[in-house]
């Protein structure tokens, strides 16, 4: 401190130099991004947008956030990302496990019970990811399984998840729910319709939502094993 | 908790053909306890200008009184109505003024040009900061659900009875995924020589 | 003989010249001393059927349980140590029960088998925990379920080795019901000519007169899962059992065949 104050002009008091400096940390991130899933009756579609951000910045355009774990189940994961890469890793690893001790393929609904508890096996220090479940169930019916961050699991025909759920949540209520319609027998949901309204929504919501966009990368779910597509979004 | 979403709420404006509208849910209620459901949040303010004003509803009722006396001394002086932009810019004023204590609201205005009655959308946030957007405006706690349901449902140009239909659809559905708003819905479609104000049967729960 | 052997059938972790653990073997041979217990899988269903040995006329006969509810698809039929058979018991029902809440499925037999396989094998001093057993379990299982594959049914010996069978025999009584099982069994059998046959057969091989005291019997069919039968339906099944062979020998595995893997007959040198 006598160093200090000889070297500087004026007397300056104690404390301003001794002050201690609070530094932050935060374990979590939020990378954004967005899934979609709608099931049909012998199919599933899921669809995550391919932006991987932070704040204002992006980190890649091109960054996929589905992840295959059978020839029937399809995971997306958005949130935080070093979090869905440990999840998924771990994930993958207990379906070879299970494969392994029970001879057989994991099923959907049985992944998608594994993943609520392995998710609240970590209650508090969750994984912050929000996540979607995408297959076929054992009859091979669609099923979408949707989480919050802590376990909770809820099955479903259509969800949308991530940053951009709020915004599309309520329109797949009014297209694919046929909410608040009516006079219209609801028909049940084709392939080609499903596609397009994925399409149509994750435009919407590349609008609005800053961490949604560039593109969307697309999983098709049928008995027949998982097909891809791609489709480009807005890039700002 | 930010106070405005402290009673909830959803307001919605768009434009059409030679015609605008607006819409509001009908809820009034405190936290997640619901109060009413016939609370107005859409206010009259000429034969073709409607202001909406979501946020803390005391906030709601003092603003549109403390814009109807400016409103009403514009026109006696003027004595002519008052352009929807002009308003606008009054409201923008009235909140800048309580720039370091702000009136929790987020105007949503909509109406026709008095003289050449083109349609006429804009809103602000709580300082008063304009937006004048081409499409549409939202406002209220489910603001990012309405904007959701606009990017894909609205298309430019609509006729009066299809911006009705758009414009509840966007409204109700977006309701539906936030639970301070909802239970109930009034609609005001604007046109040059008739406004009709219809009340939207929604889901109350 | 019998010196070569005491070198090496002491410890279970260790093996003798020959390549063989004995306490393994003699745990094998533990469970023909066991009350004998049939379990016969058909297309219909698997039904279990065990002898009761009521050794005391003071003894309350219901007290003695030898079939078991493992879960609503799964039952066991044990023989040899009951005291250890409880220990593996809990194993099964913990281990479906986690499978359950894990995998919100049923486990299916095959995993509940090599579940309480696992358990089986721990025995020895174990580094980790000292919860480990320090000799084999002497007891013998049949696993009878039904899970996506259909109707089942899993043996497991002390060793932990676990086969699948079509109709399997343990216990004192189990050479000779082994062969009659053979005999009967056909794939095309019902579930009520399966549960005739191993009461038929479990009359043959018992000590005491069967009645329906002294046995029980179980089914797991795919509509109603575990049912173990109640004493009346019981004596009348017991009532309608043929009575061809009442005075035919009654073959214990003391009295009756050497059995194939018997130990015994290693030379000294």
């Amino acid at each position: 401190m006598a160093m200090l104050n000889e070297y500087s002009g004026r007397n300056l008091p104690d404390y301003e130099f001794e002050a201690v400096k609070k530094v932050h940390f935060s374990p979590y991130a939020d990378n954004g991004g967005s899934v979609i899933a709608l099931a049909g009756d012998d199919f599933c579609i899921i669809a995550g947008d391919t932006r991987l951000s932070s704040g204002f910045s992006i980190y890649t355009r091109e960054q996929q956030k589905l992840f295959p774990l059978s020839n029937t189940t399809v995971l997306g994961c958005s949130g935080c990302w070093c979090d869905t890469l440990t999840l998924t890793r771990i994930l993958s690893a207990r379906m070879q496990m299970y494969k392994h001790e029970h001879h057989k393929e994991m099923s959907t609904p049985a992944a998608a019970q594994m993943l609520s508890t392995m998710l609240y096996y970590k209650r508090f220090f969750p994984y912050y990811v929000s996540n979607m479940l995408a297959g076929l169930d054992e009859n091979g019916k669609g099923c979408v399984y949707s989480y919050d961050p802590i376990g909770h699991c809820e099955r479903s025909n259509y969800r949308a998840g991530g940053s951009a759920g709020a915004l599309l949540q309520p329109l797949l209520d009014n297209q694919v729910g046929y909410k608040n319609q009516e006079g219209v027998d609801p028909t049940p949901l084709s392939q080609e319709r499903a596609l397009s309204i994925i399409k149509d929504v994750f435009i919407s919501a590349a609008e609005r939502d800053i961490y949604t966009g560039d593109g969307i990368s697309i999983k098709i779910i049928t008995k027949d094993g998982v097909k891809n597509e791609s489709f480009s979004l807005r890039k700002d | 908790m930010s106070i405005l979403a402290y009673n909830g709420g959803a307001i919605i404006a768009m434009k059409g053909k030679n015609c605008v509208a607006i819409a509001a849910d009908r809820r009034f209620g405190i936290q997640g306890q619901t109060i009413s459901c016939d609370f107005q949040k859409i206010f009259e303010m000429g034969p073709h200008l409607y202001l909406g004003l979501p946020g803390l509803s005391t906030d709601t009722q003092t603003v549109m009184e403390r814009l109807r006396f400016r409103l009403n001394l514009y026109e006696l002086k003027e004595n002519r109505r008052i352009h929807p932009k002009t308003f606008s810019s009054m409201i923008s004023n009235l909140l800048y003024e309580k720039r370091f204590g702000p009136y929790f609201v987020e105007p949503v205005v909509a109406g026709l040009d008095p003289v050449t009655f083109e349609p006429y959308i804009c809103n602000m946030d709580l300082l008063g900061c304009l937006n004048v957007p081409v499409d549409f405006v939202v406002g209220g706690t489910c603001s990012e659900q309405l904007y959701g349901m606009c990017e894909a449902l609205y298309e430019a140009d609509l006729e009066p009875n299809d911006l009705f239909e758009t414009i509840s659809q966007a409204l109700v559905n977006a309701c539906d995924r936030d639970a301070m708003s909802g239970w109930g819905a009034i609609v005001h479609v604007i046109e040059k020589d008739k406004v009709t104000t219809r009340t939207v049967k929604t889901r109350m729960d | 003989m019998f010196l070569t052997r005491s070198e090496y059938d002491r410890g279970v972790n260790t093996f003798s010249p020959e390549g063989r653990l004995f306490q393994v073997e003699y745990a094998i041979e533990a469970i023909k001393l066991g009350s004998t217990a049939i379990g016969i899988a058909t297309s219909e269903g698997v039904i279990l059927a065990v002898e009761k040995r009521i050794t005391s006329p003071l003894m309350e006969p219901t007290t003695v349980e030898k079939i078991v509810e493992v879960d609503k698809h799964i039952g066991c039929a044990v023989s040899g140590l009951m005291a250890d058979s409880r220990t593996m018991i809990d194993r099964a029902r913990v281990e479906c029960q986690n499978h359950w809440f894990i995998y919100n499925e049923k486990m299916t037999v095959e995993s509940a088998a090599q579940a309480v396989s696992n358990l089986a094998i721990q025995f020895g001093d174990s580094d980790d925990d000292g919860s480990a057993m320090s000799r084999p379990f002497g007891v013998a299982i049949l696993f009878a379920g039904i899970d996506e594959k259909g109707p089942q049914l899993f043996h497991m010996d002390p060793s932990g080795t676990f086969v699948q069978f079509d109709a399997k025999a343990i216990g004192s009584g189990s050479e000779g019901a082994q062969q009659s099982l053979q005999e009967v069994y056909h794939k095309s059998m019902t579930l009520k000519e399966a549960t005739t046959s191993a009461l038929t057969i479990l009359k043959q091989v018992m000590e005491e007169k069967l009645n329906e005291t002294n046995i029980e019997v179980m089914t797991m069919t795919p509509g109603a899962f575990f049912h173990m039968f109640s004493k009346a339906e019981l004596q009348k099944i017991v009532e309608n059992l043929p009575n061809a062979r009442e005075e035919a020998p009654k073959p214990r595995s003391d009295s009756g065949a050497t059995p194939s893997i018997k130990p015994a007959a290693i030379s000294s040198g």
